[in-house]
């Protein structure tokens, strides 16, 4: 099985797991309403204070709705020793990798796309402007959440604790991703001219490059037996 | 050879132990009694021989725990997974007691108790990384194997990402305002030099000693439990045996 077809399997496996059940995104987009209107309530809000504090209150909501994502994504792995067959599967592993990373890739970028409306209905924004590059802040952010997510999301799943380890070991790792992402996102809903605040960009695409390549490197290790 | 290495370490444990007591104390009493205080900072000057050593040392305890890490991956060696557990302990220790020390000392200088400087912030998540891969070793301890591999990748992933870390968070702050403090300008003079260089000898030493037993403890008690394990599996295949 070539490289490509596997990483393409992996994907379609995990899409058409999700399609039938709907488990993860379901609970992803459930969890990411509560967050957003505990926000709101526990902040009472006016337009000028929730200006300044969307931004983060947008990547805390997203970060947390990714964590949930990420941790069913090898939780169901271990359901009839998935997991087993996958470390015994001919595929390189490192496709293996690179499938699942897409597939919650995907997940938490769909959560976005549906909860972004929601964001600009409840907080009255006004982004038609900046959308683009509000959505390549969301890839590029999402693409570094998802490369050490999927590592750790396996690197947990066979432990006591999981759904503690899974926050505790990825939080602080992502704290470059969530520092650049709230930076960038500020800058756009505010309006700034996009020179301000491009080296974020740089920041988050350096940090997909090194995690996805590091993290494709380890996942080898966190499979074996 | 690496076995042969550390039975000579541990031969001269001792030695190591005793020159880290006497460049402590000697360190103390030159920082306490034989230094003068500080022109700008006064007495409080002198937490800084016990905070700049102590954040030396976290930072060298996070090092060996990558080296060993990478090392254990390549070689497979129980004695490095044990060092880096070791490792990994005491660098938390010296993280917390630097972040600890850094505060007592920040509070009549700068007039606060915490403030989102670069390196205080690198430093909190230095201890919450530390803290996790400590708390990963805990939850994974029925399988050793695995504990080492997975808390391996950790140290790994996480001594990558201290730098970025670094970095993101001095843009952060660079852009939102100026570094309220910065203490580059600030040269040392030789005589509070002096008592900060026998301290900081005397930490590595003391955090070599340490290390030595805290490797040691942890293998003694691995090879214990390898052992029980056989005794128990002997005993019940005996029991097998004479019961019809």
């Amino acid at each position: 099985m070539s490289f490509i077809k596997a990483i393409r399997w992996m994907v379609w496996k995990d899409l058409i797991t999700e399609m039938r059940s709907r488990e993860t995104l379901v609970s992803m987009l459930f969890f990411a309403l509560i967050v957003i209107l505990v926000f709101s309530f526990s902040f009472s809000m006016d337009h000028q204070a929730a200006r300044e504090l969307l931004a983060g209150i947008i990547w805390v909501a997203f970060a947390f709705t990714g964590i949930i994502g990420l941790g069913k994504s090898f939780l169901a792995e271990l359901h009839n020793d998935c997991l087993e067959y996958l470390q015994m599967s001919p595929a390189p592993k490192g496709a293996i990798y690179l499938g699942k990373m897409t597939a919650n890739f995907l997940f938490m970028l769909l959560a976005e796309v549906v909860l972004f409306p929601l964001f600009i209905i409840f907080f009255n924004l006004d982004v038609v402007e900046e959308i683009w590059i509000l959505l390549v802040v969301f890839l590029l952010a999402t693409e570094g959440l998802a490369a050490v997510g999927t590592l750790f999301s396996a690197l947990t799943v066979q432990i006591r604790a999981r759904e503690v380890m899974l926050p505790v070991l990825l939080l602080p790792m992502v704290i470059p991703v969530m520092i650049a992402a709230v930076e960038s996102t500020r800058g756009a809903l505010n309006g700034e001219p996009f020179a301000l605040y491009s080296q974020w960009f740089h920041l988050l695409g350096v940090f997909d490059l090194i995690f996805t390549v590091v993290s494709y490197w380890l996942f080898e290790l966190i499979l074996d037996t | 050879m690496i076995h042969r290495i550390i039975k000579q370490i541990q031969r001269y444990k001792g030695w190591v132990g005793a020159g880290a007591a006497v460049c402590l104390l000697t360190g103390t009493y030159l920082g306490l009694i034989a230094s003068p205080p500080d022109y700008y900072q006064g007495e409080v000057v002198r937490i800084m021989y016990v905070h700049v050593p102590l954040a030396h040392t976290a930072l060298l305890a996070y090092t060996v725990v990558f080296a060993g890490s990478i090392w254990y991956l390549w070689k497979r060696d129980r004695l490095i997974d044990n060092m880096c557990h070791a490792a990994a302990g005491l660098g938390f220790l010296f993280t917390g007691l630097a972040l600890i020390t850094g505060s007592i000392w920040a509070k009549p200088t700068w007039n606060t108790w915490w403030t989102w400087d670069p390196r205080l912030v690198s430093f909190a998540i230095l201890f919450l990384i530390l803290a996790g891969y400590l708390m990963l070793r805990t939850f994974l301890t029925e399988d050793p194997d695995r504990e080492s591999r997975y808390a391996a990748v950790l140290a790994i992933v996480g001594f990558i990402d201290l730098p970025i870390i670094h970095f993101s968070v001095e843009w952060w702050r660079t852009l939102h305002q100026p570094l309220s403090i910065s203490t580059r300008g600030v040269s040392i003079s030789g005589e509070l030099l002096l008592p900060l260089t026998i301290m900081s000898i005397g930490f590595h030493l003391l955090f070599a000693y340490m290390l030595m037993v805290r490797t040691q403890l942890l293998y003694l008690d691995e090879l214990l439990q390898a052992k029980k394990g056989r005794l128990l599996t002997q005993m019940h295949l005996s029991r097998s045996q004479t019961s019809p």
